[in-house]
């Protein structure tokens, strides 16, 4: 252990030699006392190198890092709030060297995230994902089903958060097929001739889709079951993300969304593996397990913190989720503190098998009206 | 869950639908407008007396300022400054040469209580009961907040010719869900006089409700506070640290959501202290204060974001404490009104001159703590700053104390009917 700490990580690039290590995996396979060890050991040495590359990070890192060598565990860093990435663009690197910007897809009128990638970190995000995913779906190739339109996808320069997980799954694919088309008021419409051909095609054969939580319930679960189709793929692995708010204000439970999901389609409930990930720290996904938890990959890890005191909660108990991640170089996205809230389910025990912290999550953090009379307006930046 | 109840016994479930309330309420109308407003002074006395005895009572937050508002005095003063001078008009005809005048009752007064303030809805109730109204108080929150504890002591109370338990006939407390519109709306039709505490989307939905065409709409919120330190002050005052910590109890009091809680305070540059100075004058006072007992998610969140926001941009600076989201203070030279994030979270904004924070005031500002110096110089930012709508420029210490008039009304004065008499 005190190798961990001490020794081997001190340089930029032995760090990222071990990270590299991290993202080949495998991915869930190092008891959490262990992983605190490692990932604190490595996060000592890229937070400050990005801070020397990244000014108002190097800022923050000041005010709130304390003494960084001092760092013992995951939540001794201090977290980024999520939200900053729409106020600041926080890059720690020149502009040549940006491969790629990631943009939040945002409601109208409100500024999107912008997240600067370089070559590294793009090549690990990539790497990242493909490590993760192939453990919960196995290595091969597969036809690929997005519940999505091919516009969703984007250019390359400028990913947005579908685009990328789209992207991202479809490293997995040996064919891709777009179940939707985009209407020109940018609602979808699913292409349902081209859906049914698709599943006819590969009836026998192991199928990958993939779709926003949101869109494949009220574009394709529910339409298809209007229409009374039935598809009996039992091979098929559907992986959805984002968007649960939606359907938490419709009332579906996840369980619901499992198992009507899965009557659709025609396969096993375990197969609708929901991941958790955000547009700040893509390739870092916590996917579902089979006992409906989501666990954290190797080279990352999710700290959840009690409200107002920010120390991590005790097991059962439920608080503000932080993703910590050792992929980004680019950016400060090490640890970043979300707007969601989740619970810590375990440590080290799921039933699965899987080490580690696992989690799960609940809900967005909504406003509360206990904020009463003296609540009145963002006059700052009206004004402005 | 449909309707609580709130009783000094606590709450009890009430059925579906408010018209029994309301009916019972309607019938206690004229026994109410017959109590001498003499009797109802001396039973509220009475009743401040054992707020502060009661240990049912004694430690709810805000319980020393209730119990010095509701003494006779203070009362018999806002009675006088709100009805012509003559709290005897309350009790029937005076007359005025050869006319007469009264202050009669409105009648049903109905009342939307924020959650942010657990003695907040005394404010309207006791100027609504002297009115001699009868009063239906809807409460933000199913958990009763202190009101079974202050209607229970209430109910205690004794004075010769009154007895709390015979005024609380007068009184239904009620908790249900806010989306529950066809009982906000029985509630509206009942009315002859709303009061509305709250946020910015709930006094929409409340004044939008149907309501009667004789009913007065009274509104108090959304209205944002701030501070102003002057360059005369700092550089006279032996004693800043003063000045500093009575903003911070205005700041720590009710975790700053009530309207009248600073957010945002303006100093004037100055040859004696820097900003930062000051903001490390505000640091040490702030970390004085015990500790929140609790904080939800969202306003964690807020405070989180406001000292990232600071520190990440170069023109701005943050102090925070280490203990968690306990408190914050931002401090920059942008001259803006700040977005509110509550719970010890203060903006120090750094002004050559108080004539540059004028134009940002407006309606929405209720109240300015003034830490400015001469009186002359309070007095001339008052003109300007009422001028532009704000309602009350106070020392700082005493930004929170509810007082009349309030947002710029006089509370009891809307909630009677004057009448005449020229026989
Ligand atoms: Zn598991």
């Amino acid at each position: 252990m005190a190798d961990h700490n001490n020794v081997r990580s001190t340089h930029p690039t032995d760090v990222a030699e071990r990270v590299d290590e991290l993202i080949r995996g495998p991915q869930y396979a190092m008891p959490q006392a262990e992983k605190d060890a490692v990932l604190v050991s490595i996060l000592r040495v890229l937070c400050r190198d990005v801070a020397g590359r990244c000014e108002p990070y190097g800022r923050f890192l000041e005010r709130f890092g304390g003494d960084v060598d001092a760092w013992q565990s995951m939540s001794d860093v201090p977290p980024l709030p999520v939200p900053m990435f729409k106020r600041f663009l926080l890059s720690a690197v020149p502009p040549e060297k940006v491969v790629r910007q990631l943009l939040s897809s945002s409601t109208t009128g409100r500024q999107p995230s912008r997240i600067v990638i370089d070559k590294t970190t793009a090549f690990r995000q990539a790497r990242a994902l493909t490590s993760i995913l192939k453990e919960h779906i196995g290595p091969r190739r597969r036809p690929y089903l997005v519940l999505d339109a091919p516009e969703s996808v984007g250019d390359g320069e400028n990913l947005t958060a579908r685009g990328a997980a789209i992207r991202g799954v479809g490293n997995f694919a040996d064919k891709t097929t777009f179940a939707m088309r985009s209407l020109p008021d940018g609602n979808l419409e699913p292409n349902w001739e081209g859906i049914e051909s698709f599943f006819a095609e590969h009836q026998s054969g192991p199928v990958l889709l993939f779709g926003f939580t949101f869109i494949v319930w009220s574009r394709f679960v529910t339409e298809a079951e209007r229409r009374g189709l039935r598809f009996g793929v039992s091979e098929a692995v559907l992986l959805h993300s984002g968007g649960w708010k939606k359907l938490t204000a419709d009332a579906v439970s996840k369980e619901e969304f499992g198992r009507r999901t899965a009557a659709v389609l025609g396969c096993d409930e375990r197969c609708i593996l929901d991941f958790y990930g955000m547009v700040e720290q893509v390739g870092t996904v916590f996917v579902d397990c089979e006992a409906g938890n989501k666990h954290a990959p190797a080279f990352a890890d999710v700290v959840i913190r009690r409200p107002l005191t920010l120390e991590q909660v005790d097991i059962g108990q439920a608080g503000i989720i932080e993703v910590v991640s050792t992929l980004p170089t680019s950016y400060p996205g090490q640890a970043l503190i979300t707007e969601d809230q989740g619970m810590l389910v375990g440590v080290d025990d799921c039933p699965c098998g899987r080490l580690g912290n696992y989690f799960r999550f609940t809900s967005r953090i909504e406003q509360t009206e206990i904020r009463g009379c003296g609540d009145t307006f963002a006059q700052s930046r009206e004004l402005r | 869950m449909s309707i609580l109840q709130i009783t000094p016994e606590g709450s009890r479930p009430s059925g579906d639908t408010l018209a029994p309330l309301i009916e019972s309420l309607n019938r206690r109308r004229s026994h109410m407008a017959e109590i001498p407003v003499d009797r109802l002074l001396a039973l509220l006395d009475e009743f401040s007396g054992r707020l502060l005895r009661d240990e049912r009572t004694r430690s709810l937050e805000g319980i020393m300022f209730l119990a010095a508002w509701l003494r006779r005095n203070n009362l018999q003063r806002l009675l006088e400054l709100n009805l012509n001078g003559n709290p005897a008009y309350l009790d029937g005809f005076v007359s005025a040469g050869r006319d007469y005048l009264a202050a009669k009752p409105q009648g049903l007064v109905a009342m939307w209580m924020a959650g942010n303030v657990p003695t907040l809805p005394m404010y309207s109730l006791v100027p609504a009961l002297l009115a001699k109204n009868v009063c239906l108080v809807k409460l933000a929150y199913p958990e009763t907040g202190g009101m079974d504890r202050l209607l229970a002591v209430l109910a205690d109370c004794r004075v010769e010719g009154l007895s709390g338990s015979e005024l609380l006939e007068a009184i239904a407390v009620v908790w249900f869900d806010y989306h529950r519109t066809e009982l906000n709306e029985q509630m509206s039709l009942a009315a002859d006089a709303k009061i509305v505490w709250g946020g910015r989307s709930a006094i929409e939905a409340i004044t939008a409700l149907p309501r009667r065409e004789h009913c007065t709409e009274i509104v108090f919120g959304p209205k944002y506070s701030i501070g102003v330190i002057g360059r005369e002050r700092l550089e006279q005052d032996a004693d800043p640290d003063g000045v500093v910590a009575a903003f911070v109890q205005d700041i720590a009091i009710f975790d700053q959501r009530a309207c009248s809680a600073p957010q945002t305070i303006f100093v004037e540059r100055n040859e004696r202290y820097s900003l930062n100075e000051i903001g490390e004058m505000f640091a040490r006072e702030l970390a004085k204060l015990p500790a929140k007992p609790a904080l939800d998610a969202y306003t964690t969140m807020q405070i989180l974001s406001a000292r990232a926001e600071w520190a990440l941009d170069e023109s701005r600076d943050v102090i925070a404490s280490d203990d968690g989201a306990n408190w914050t203070v931002c401090m920059d030279r942008d001259v803006v009104l700040k977005e509110a994030v509550q719970s010890r979270t203060i903006f120090l904004t750094e002004v050559e001159s108080w004539w540059e924070i004028i134009p940002l005031l407006g309606p929405k500002v209720q109240t300015v703590g003034i830490a400015l110096g001469r009186l002359e110089t309070s007095q001339k930012f008052a003109e300007a700053a009422t001028a532009a709508c704000v309602a009350r420029c106070v020392r700082p210490g005493i930004m929170n104390n509810y007082e009349s008039p309030w947002d710029g009304k006089l509370l009891v004065g809307q909630l009677v009917r004057w009448v005449t008499l020229k026989p």
